[in-house]
Formats: structure tokens, C-alpha cells, sequence
């Protein structure tokens, strides 16, 4: 380590001052292409915060404005007294959480089947499992629903949970990961008795934390943002999530949505999930070189 | 290819040189031997079976949610004019490929579903790739502001689809369009300020490559946060020591990109690719938030629908045909990954 | 290169062994279902009420609809005022939300024998849901003669009574036998809406303009409108499908049929005209529609500066959109409403839109007559529909509703200000007789979907129009029929 900073001590003198005016230049470039990117990426999250604080007629105006005439906050208040979101919100908490962390597990145990054990038709399987994400799903919704029906699951948290435990895109997503590792630390750790278990405990899984971590922000968005599946299964008020509260409360007979209204609790309920963001934010951009191999 | 060879020569030097040097070679070279002999041959069998226990339970719930449903579609798919709910009335269906025929018929609108979604798919995937891919590595590389502006690039994900399709339409929409006083949107103001007339990008009797111009931003852009976060969570699993001989050596940025970080990023990369083929099949619900259930600009011949939207529409109560052009997607989809797969596992480095 | 074999290989064994499921799974199925057939008789479907009516057990039913929060505390409160007639139905209601969500949804159930009791329907949806014949005929309900007596000792006829009957507004209660040409009843209006002329009163009278009462005067009067206001499009049409069904009808044209060899019959010469006709207008500048103008015609119709347009053709429903728009609380001109123009004002023809309900059938005989009492109390309570009138700004659909005084009272609050909800709902009641019922089969939205693509591509044709046109209505009818080939 020491060797290493020395060297880049030197390395830094002999920084020209040709190449210093050039580093500044890139620099800038850099930081002018990333703000226009984040300009534009985040343009809609805009749009929805100023669309939360119209009145109804200035967000049906034919023009829309790009800042609200006059600022509503009162929609927040109505978004907030409508529907009962606590319920939902814990609920879909709980879903969210629960789901999450199944899913974790299938996922992890799958993709080191894939990345680093060895059996017969590996390849074949593997190939069929990304053919399964191939076919629109939904297709499946129907045969799914008399499925979950013949087994008495409606109205229970179970069929909120388990039908989506396995999704191909976050085992495919980690066994590319895990593939990354050196197949030596393994084999090391096989010659040093090591259990499988334990290998994955100790070395996979702080080595992909990045990769688990955005499967997790990616579940628990799946879990907020699913609609149509819960709605479907569950017959009770008590049992819905949070996005059937907010998109079924604001309709009028027309079943047209107060729109500013809806954005507004769009806005509340986000929140939490964006702290959740910037909590697991920290672990995402800790280097693995850092905290892995090395130490 | 002669590049990734190189890279992939030093990186199993770097390996080496590393981990299996120090730690593994030193410490437990004699065991080693010993034991991968065990393990080779003692524990084979046992091994075999460990590798279903990990799958198991991943396998039994696709079994279950999705194998199943697949036969189901299947079947379906090979029942003339199938219908659920007739089939739940006592109406009983033949067995025939009249829902085969029926996707190819005149009035089927099949092939231009098709036509659009290969075109939005094979624009999309390498632009929204390579932008994802310069993103990435730009925000990996700078250190003031980048926790900032890795939370916008964040921020799409807790924003409403229905906030994102409201911008479009107010970014590309021009209001009043024909009359004598229209509004041209944000997209047209800023191009007027390059001294672009203003386009007709979705209205009335718009181009087709006007209207496919805006989807492909469209897609583009609902695409990249993902890419992002995926991609830079790669970056951040590299093993840093490779930049920091690269900046020894001073090796120009562009050669440090080509030559370490997209061979070292590679299965993500090819991640990314792979399931971004496989959603720009699926794409279908960007065309309705921008064009409307009809899938067209007013007054034009073409529709902009796309394959996953004719199985939607065949929904409705067609079940049978919808399956038919489902499996012909997963076809199509199936072919494209293999390519895909194939060429990853040349070109990519592990 | 082997792997890729095997795979695919796997893959075609897939295949084969579903075949093989195919052939076997269709021989159970068809006993299965022979089973749970009942032997309904050839000719009318019918439902047989249970002998002893309601025998005031505990079921529970469920009732799907599409109401947002503050109408479902309207509906919560007569829930119990249900209950204190019938404490032993407990009323589950769940909203669905969208119309097309709530048909998805029932869809699905259908299929695993999950559906609700009662529904929110509009006819197309309950076409679809008839496929599987599990939607209640509704004849010998409202026929039945069996007395039920409730929690307070009334006794009461199961079935609706002569003077309940007469209370309907006939051009509602006539939709819910759109489904067959025995003319089955299916299902009850619950709250209706219809499409009104919207005009702004202080622009027509400032300059002496007529309100439209037919096309003609139409026409003339968006040619003048244009002369006062160039820059402005005269006339806001919101639906496409709308108009053209409507015109079909004042025309006394075909548009569908339930001739099952021949649904759609809408291609033909006088339709093609008044297309035509209206392409003509839309290359004066006259008219726009929410497509094609690229934005809420309401928008249009309160707009405060720039382009706007001084009539709109829209739902009664929309109707609180299109109240005028203020500058310190002072409304900037008054809006009123009129009957849509027609061809023949003396016959006149509107549009009637907006839920109705349905029953569906349950394997308890004792939750389908619950859910009908349910659906009875709904649709003839007089204190609910005027409650949920004023509520939602939906016309009630039994006329003694106009003489609650409630409901007077809030009727005579009607104004051009900032009140044309209610004045909705007065013009909706006035022009009753207008309505009329398209039929309802399976293909009948596609049909609706085809005529509203068609009329807004023709609109905005400019070269070899009659070519254009014919090809359009061409292409509809095709994909039509393709959709129920």
C-alpha cells in the first residue's frame, strides 16, 4: 500500500503543466455533459413536484406551464386525508421488506448454482430461464390467478409475496456478478475446508454488495409500483398497496384522476423510498476493492 | 478481439499476482492439491446434487408461476379462435393453427407491430448502452458533486409513469396544431433557438420517423437510469489497482476506457444488452402513454404498435391469438438472445 | 456450439410434451364443463329465482365499482341505511379503478369462478362477461312476485312494482336490454350521464348569435363565429365515437347490429356523407376535437388568453370543467348549456352514457337474490340517487327523484358560473326522451374504438377525400370483423 502511494506521489510530479490545462478541460467537459444528462433525466421528477401544486384548471390549461401560477400546497393535505394510506403504506412495507428479502435469498443461492457450481444441463437451464423472461407476462396473469384461486391464496399477504419471489433479470444480474470474482478464491477456499455456505457468506456477498444492493432498491420499486397483481388478488381494502390507494382514490364518475391531487401523494409516498435511496446509496459507492480483496 | 486477449492475459497476471501468489500459493499449495483431488473425486457426486438444492426453490415457484402458464399459453395458442371466457361458458375449441393463420391475416396489423418493434429495438438498445455506459464511467470518475448527481440520476425511479408521460406529451405536443395560433412545445422552443423550423413530431399527419424519432427518445430515456445504476455498480465492483497502473503509466483516457474499463465491465455490459434486447421486444406501454390506445397520430396510415400491444389488444377476448403472436415474439426474442449470447460469451471477459 | 443444441433442443421437447397436454386437457375440460352447465332452454335465458325469495340468512356480497373516495362515502352511507332493512347482507364494495380495470379484473375472476355479485357495467363489458353466461338474466327478478319482508316489517314484493317500473327514465332502464334481439334485461341504469352543448352565454349574446339547435344552424353559426374571432375554432367536439354514433342514429343510418353473419353495417352512403361533411368543417377551421387539437377542449373552452373556442360538445359529466374561469373571484363570462344539435329537432337523438349495473352468478342462490335487493335499493332508493346526483353530477335515472326537496334545492342552484354541475344535471333530465341504446354484443367496443379512429383520420384528410374516406370506413369495418373472425 505504501509502495503504491509513493509511486503516485511521483507519478503527480510529473504532471506537466500542458497536461494540467488539459485535465481542467476535461474536467469541465465532464462535469457540463453530466449536468445536461441530469438535466434532462430528471426533468419528469420536476414536472411531477410542479404538477402536485396546480389547481385542476391550470393543469388542464391547453398551454402548460412550467411553474404553477399560484402553489397549492392544499393538495398535499387532500392527498394526505384521502384514502387510507397508512394502512397501504404499512402495508406495502411489509410487503416490500418481506418480499425483498426472499428474494434475496433465492436469488443469491441461484446465481452461485449458475456462477460457480458445476452439474449436468448448467448451461441448457441457464438458457431456458432467460427464455422464460422472453414471453410478455401478461399472458401468465390469467393462468396465474386461477393458480393462486385453486390454492385459497386470495386476500393473504402470501400471494402478494411469493409469485414474484424469482425474477431471471436479478439471478442473471448477479450471476454476472459473481462470474467477476476469481474462480481462484474459490478453490482456495475449498482447499482451506471452507463450506459453500460460508464462501458465499464471507466473500460473494460483500464482494457483489453493490449489485445486491440495486436489486434490492430495484424489489422494493417493484413492490411500490406494483398495481395490477394486487388489485387482482386481494378483495379487501385492508390488503391493497399503496399505488391501488393512490390511482383508484382521485377518480371522479368520468373515471378521469385529479391529477395534481394524485401527484401529490405520488410525491408523499416517493419520499420514503428516496430516503431509502440515499441510506443504501453510501454502501452502493463503497468501493468493493476497498472493503473486499483486499482486507 | 486482440485487444481483449491482452487485457485478459494482464488481468490473469494481476490475479495472480495478487491473491494466488500471496495467499493461496504461499499458504496452501500442498493442501491444495490434495484437496481439489477430494473434491474431484469424493465429493463429485454430492456436488452434483448441492448445485439442484441451491436451484431448488427458485425452480419450484417458476414451475408453479411460469412454466405452467407457459404450457398453458401453448396450448391456447394451438386451439382455434380460443377464447377464456367462452371456454368458461362451454364453448369447446379444435385443435388447428387457425390463430397462426389469423396473426398473418390482412386486417391482423402483425407485421407492422413487428417492423416497429425490431426497428425501436435494434435503435434503441446499442444508443441507450453506450450513453448509460458514458455516464457511468463519467460519474465513476469525478469525486466533487458525485453523490449529488448520482441522486438525480436516481430520481426517475420514484417518479410516476404518469408524471413522465405527461412530459412528453408537453415536451413533443404541439397544441393546436393547423390553427392559427399554436403552441410548439419545449422541444420545438429550444430548437427554434437554433434556428430549427419547428417539426411535427406526434400531431396530425406527422411523419413516421418523426413519431418513431420520439419514441426511441422516449425509450432512451425511461432506459437509462437503470443502465446507470447497474453499470456503475460494476465500476464500483472493479478492482480498483488496474486505474491505478493505468495512471502510472499514463495511459490516455480514451485507451484506459476501450482497454480496462469496457473489458472489466463486460458482463454487465453485456447484462445490460442481453435484457435490454429482451424489454425493447416487450416495449408496449411508452406508445400508449404518448400516442394514445390508438397508437397513431391522427391522420396517419401507420400505426406505432408494437408486438407486446397486438398481444394486448388480442387479449381482449382472443386469447388464442394473442398466444399465437406470443410465441412467435418468443421466437424472435429467443434467436436474438442466443446471437446475443453467444457473442457476449466471445467478446466478454470474466 | 453443443449447448446450444441441447437447449434448443430442450426447448422442442417443450413443445411436444405441451402438445400432448393440449390434446389431453381438452377432453377433461369439456366434461367439466358439461357438468357445471345448467340446462338453460333454448331461446331466452333465464334465471330461476329461489322459490322462497330471500329468507333473510347472512351472506355477504361483494360489489365492484369505479367510484373515487368521497362518492364511495356517499355509497357507504345508504350501505347502511341498506342495512337497516336487511341487517343480515353485509355489502363488501372494493373500487376497481379505471372502467377499464374493473373490467380486466372481472374478466379474470370470471375465468376462476372469483367473480363479484353485483358490478359496475357499461353494455360492452357486459357482452364480454356474458361469454361465459355467468351474468344474471335479470326478467324473472324484476318479474317475481315473491314477498320478501324487511327488518322493519314492510312487506314488499322480490321484483320491482308496476309504479317502480314507471319511474324509470325508459331511454335508461331500454339499455339494459341491448344484448339480444329476445331483448333479455341484463342489467339496471344506476347514474347516467349524456353530452351537452356547452356555449359561452356572453359571447352569443353579446353578439346576437342563435344557440345551435340543428347542424345547419350549426354551420352558420361557427361561420360567423369565425368572422367575429378569426384566430379562434369555433366548435370543441370531445369524443369521436360519440358524434358518429349519435349522427348514425339521427340520421337513422345503420351502425351495428346484433345479426350475428353481419355486426357492422356502418359503412354506408349516408354516413360516409356526413363525414364528409364534417371534414369540409374542419378545413374551415369550425371544429376540433381533443386529438386533434392536442389538448382538453375544456381547456380551450375556458382559455383566458390566445386561442380558444366558444362551444364545446361534451359529457354532462365533464360538465364541472367547463365552468367559466375567474380573475379575483369574478367568473370572466357565463357558460349555459343546450340539447347537441340534430338533424330533426322535432326527434331528437343524445347519446346516454355512464354505469350501470350487473349481477353475477354465485354458487349460494341466497347471495344472487341479496345482491339483486342491493342493486333494487340502489337504483330505486330516492334519497341515494338524488344523494349520489349530487355528488357526482350524474343524472339519477328514476324521475321522482326531482320532486325531493333536497334535490330541488340543489337543482334551483344551478348558475352559468360557477355552478354548471347542476345545470347538468337539469338538461341531462329535460331531454330524456332523446336517449337511445346501441346494441351490445361481443365486438361492440371494437366497433365504437373503429368509428371514433375513423371519424378523427377522416377529419384531418386533405387530398382525394372521398378515396380517403372510403377507405377508412373500409379498414374499420375489416379490422371489425377481424376482431371477432
Amino acid at each position: 500500500m505504501s509502495n503504491q502511494a509513493t509511486m503516485h506521489e511521483k507519478n503527480l510530479q510529473k504532471v506537466t503543466s500542458s497536461q494540467r490545462v488539459m485535465n481542467i478541460v476535461v474536467k469541465t467537459l465532464l462535469y457540463a455533459f453530466l449536468s445536461l444528462m441530469a438535466l434532462i433525466i430528471v426533468f419528469p421528477f420536476y414536472w411531477m413536484i410542479i404538477s402536485s401544486l396546480k389547481s385542476v384548471t391550470e393543469y388542464r390549461l391547453p398551454i402548460p406551464t412550467l411553474f404553477p401560477k399560484e402553489i397549492l400546497w392544499h393538495n398535499y393535505i387532500e392527498a394526505f386525508s384521502a384514502a387510507n394510506l397508512d394502512r397501504l403504506f404499512l402495508n406495502t412495507v411489509y410487503v416490500g421488506v418481506v418480499s425483498t428479502l426472499l428474494s434475496l435469498v433465492i436469488t443469491v443461492l441461484c446465481a452461485f448454482a449458475f456462477a460457480r457450481l458445476e452439474f449436468k444441463g448448467k448451461n441448457a437451464l441457464f438458457a431456458a430461464l432467460l427464455g422464460t423472461m422472453m414471453i410478455p407476462g401478461e399472458l401468465f396473469t390469467i393462468t396465474n390467478f386461477i393458480t393462486v384461486n385453486d390454492f385459497g391464496w386470495i386476500d393473504t399477504y402470501t400471494v402478494l409475496i411469493v409469485p414474484f419471489l424469482v425474477s431471471i433479470f436479478y439471478i442473471y444480474l448477479l450471476r454476472q456478478n459473481f462470474l467477476q470474482i476469481p474462480n481462484e478464491l474459490y478453490l482456495a477456499a475449498k482447499v482451506d475446508g471452507t463450506s459453500d455456505l460460508k464462501y458465499l457468506w464471507k466473500v460473494m456477498i460483500p464482494l457483489s454488495l453493490p449489485t445486491l444492493i440495486s436489486i434490492t432498491i430495484l424489489k422494493m420499486m417493484g413492490a411500490w409500483n406494483s398495481y395490477v397483481w394486487p388489485r387482482l388478488v386481494t378483495t379487501s381494502e385492508e390488503m391493497r398497496l399503496i399505488t391501488n390507494g393512490l390511482r383508484d382514490a382521485f377518480t371522479d364518475m368520468s373515471g378521469q384522476a385529479n391529477v395534481p391531487v394524485q401527484m401529490a401523494a405520488v410525491a408523499i409516498v416517493s419520499f420514503p423510498l428516496f430516503m431509502v435511496f440515499l441510506f443504501l446509496r453510501k454502501y452502493i459507492m463503497k468501493g468493493v476493492s476497498r472493503s473486499g480483496i483486499k482486507g | 478481439m486482440d485487444a481483449n486477449k491482452k487485457n485478459g492475459g494482464w488481468f490473469t497476471e494481476a490475479v495472480l499476482n495478487t491473491f494466488f501468489k500471496e495467499w493461496v500459493w504461499n499458504t496452501f499449495c500442498v493442501k491444495w492439491i490434495w484437496k481439489s483431488f477430494c473434491v474431484n473425486l469424493v465429493y463429485k457426486k454430492f456436488d452434483k446434487w448441492k448445485a439442484w438444492i441451491y436451484l431448488a426453490p427458485a425452480i419450484i415457484l417458476l414451475l408453479v408461476f411460469t412454466v405452467w402458464p407457459i404450457i398453458n399459453t401453448v396450448r391456447i395458442a394451438f386451439l382455434d379462435g380460443y377464447s377464456i371466457l367462452g371456454e368458461v361458458g362451454g364453448e369447446t375449441y379444435s385443435f388447428g393453427i387457425t390463430n397462426f393463420l389469423d396473426v398473418l391475416d390482412e386486417y391482423s396489423g402483425f407485421e407492422e407491430a413487428l417492423v416497429n418493434t425490431l426497428l425501436l429495438t435494434f435503435i434503441t438498445v446499442p444508443l441507450s448502452t453506450i450513453l448509460a455506459l458514458i455516464i457511468a464511467v463519467c460519474l465513476n470518475s469525478i469525486k466533487p458533486l458525485q453523490k449529488f448527481l448520482q441522486t438525480i440520476f436516481f430520481l426517475p425511479y420514484v417518479t410516476n409513469s404518469i408524471a413522465i408521460g405527461m412530459v412528453f406529451e408537453a415536451m413533443f405536443n404541439i397544441v393546436g396544431f393547423g390553427t392559427a395560433d399554436p403552441s410548439f412545445g419545449i422541444i420545438n422552443n429550444i430548437l427554434g433557438v437554433f434556428g430549427v423550423d419547428p417539426i411535427n413530431w406526434i400531431n396530425i399527419n406527422s411523419s413516421y420517423w418523426a413519431n418513431m424519432a420520439v419514441m426511441v427518445i422516449y425509450i432512451v430515456w425511461n432506459a437509462l437510469p437503470f443502465k446507470i445504476l447497474i453499470l456503475l455498480g460494476g465500476l464500483q465492483s472493479v478492482n480498483k489497482q488496474y486505474y491505478d497502473a493505468a495512471k502510472i503509466d499514463s495511459t490516455p483516457r480514451i485507451r484506459v476506457f476501450t482497454r480496462i474499463t469496457v473489458p472489466l465491465l463486460s458482463p454487465m455490459i453485456a447484462y445490460v444488452v442481453i435484457t435490454g434486447f429482451i424489454g425493447g421486444f416487450k416495449e408496449y406501454s411508452s406508445i400508449v402513454g404518448i400516442f394514445g390506445d390508438d397508437m397513431q397520430a391522427v391522420g396517419t396510415e401507420h400505426t406505432l404498435n408494437t408486438m407486446v400491444g397486438y398481444i394486448y389488444d388480442a387479449l381482449g377476448n382472443n386469447e388464442g391469438r394473442a398466444s399465437a403472436a406470443a410465441l412467435i415474439l418468443f421466437a424472435i426474442i429467443f434467436v436474438v438472445t442466443m446471437i446475443n449470447l453467444r457473442v457476449s460469451k466471445k467478446k466478454t471477459h470474466y | 456450439m453443443k449447448k446450444k443444441l441441447l437447449a434448443l433442443l430442450l426447448v422442442a421437447v417443450m413443445l411436444v410434451s405441451m402438445l400432448a397436454a393440449v390434446s389431453c386437457g381438452d377432453n377433461t375440460d369439456d366434461n367439466g364443463d358439461d357438468k357445471n352447465q345448467p340446462g338453460v332452454a333454448a331461446g331466452m335465458a333465464s334465471y330461476d329465482v329461489p322459490a322462497e325469495g330471500y329468507d333473510g340468512s347472512a351472506v355477504t356480497i361483494t360489489f365492484y365499482h369505479t367510484m373515487g373516495k368521497t362518492n364511495q362515502e356517499v355509497l357507504e352511507y345508504y350501505i347502511k341505511e341498506f342495512n337497516k332493512l336487511y341487517p343480515n347482507i353485509t355489502v363488501e364494495h372494493a373500487p376497481m379503478g379505471g372502467y377499464p380495470d374493473l373490467r380486466d379484473q372481472i374478466k379474470t375472476q370470471l375465468t376462476a369462478g372469483a367473480q363479484p355479485n353485483i358490478a359496475y357495467c357499461y353494455p360492452d363489458h357486459v357482452a364480454l362477461y356474458n361469454v361465459t353466461k355467468k351474468v344474471i338474466p335479470l326478467d324473472n327478478l324484476i318479474g317475481s312476485k315473491i314477498e320478501v319482508t324487511d327488518a322493519l316489517g314492510n312487506k314488499t314484493i322480490l321484483g320491482l312494482t308496476d309504479e317502480q317500473l314507471a319511474d324509470f327514465v325508459e331511454g335508461y332502464y331500454k339499455e339494459g336490454a341491448a344484448f339480444d334481439t329476445l331483448g333479455t334485461m341484463y342489467t339496471l341504469p344506476m347514474s347516467k350521464s349524456t353530452e351537452a352543448l356547452y356555449y359561452n352565454k356572453t359571447f352569443f349574446e353579446k353578439h346576437g348569435l342563435k344557440v345551435p339547435t340543428t347542424w345547419d344552424e350549426m354551420e352558420q353559426v361557427c361561420e360567423a363565429i369565425k368572422k367575429i374571432d378569426p384566430n379562434c375554432i369555433p366548435l370543441g367536439y370531445d369524443s369521436e365515437a360519440n358524434w358518429f354514433i349519435t349522427m348514425c342514429e339521427q340520421s337513422g343510418s345503420p351502425y351495428t347490429s346484433l345479426d350475428k353473419k353481419n355486426h357492422f353495417v356502418f359503412d354506408n352512403e349516408t354516413n360516409r356523407a356526413f363525414v364528409k361533411r364534417f371534414n369540409s368543417w374542419y378545413k374551415k377551421g369550425y371544429i376540433t376535437t381533443e386529438e386533434i387539437y392536442g389538448s382538453y377542449t375544456s381547456g380551450l373552452f375556458t382559455a383566458t388568453e390566445g386561442q380558444r373556442c366558444y362551444m364545446v360538445i361534451g359529457s354532462t359529466g365533464g360538465a364541472k370543467y367547463q365552468n367559466p374561469p375567474t380573475v379575483d373571484g369574478q367568473p370572466l363570462f357565463e357558460s349555459a348549456m343546450a340539447t347537441p344539435p340534430q338533424l330533426d329537432p322535432s326527434n331528437p337523438k343524445v347519446i346516454s352514457q355512464g354505469p350501470s349495473l350487473c349481477l353475477f352468478e354465485s354458487e349460494n342462490p341466497q347471495e344472487v337474490v341479496a345482491s339483486w335487493l342491493f342493486m333494487e335499493f340502489l337504483t330505486t332508493n330516492v334519497e341515494f340517487q338524488a344523494a349520489f346526483s349530487m355528488e357526482t353530477g350524474y343524472a339519477p335515472v328514476i324521475k321522482s327523484v326531482q320532486n325531493n326537496e333536497v334535490y330541488k334545492n340543489w337543482l334551483s342552484k344551478a348558475n352559468g358560473y360557477n355552478n354548471l354541475t347542476a345545470m347538468s344535471v337539469q338538461l341531462a333530465l329535460s331531454q330524456v326522451d332523446a336517449y337511445f341504446v346501441s346494441p351490445a354484443f361481443n365486438g361492440s367496443s371494437m366497433a365504437r374504438d373503429q368509428v371514433g379512429l375513423l371519424l378523427k383520420n377522416a377529419l384531418v384528410k386533405t387530398e382525394d377525400i372521398d378515396a380517403a374516406i372510403a377507405k377508412l370506413f373500409k379498414d374499420a369495418v375489416g379490422k371489425c370483423k377481424f376482431s371477432v373472425k
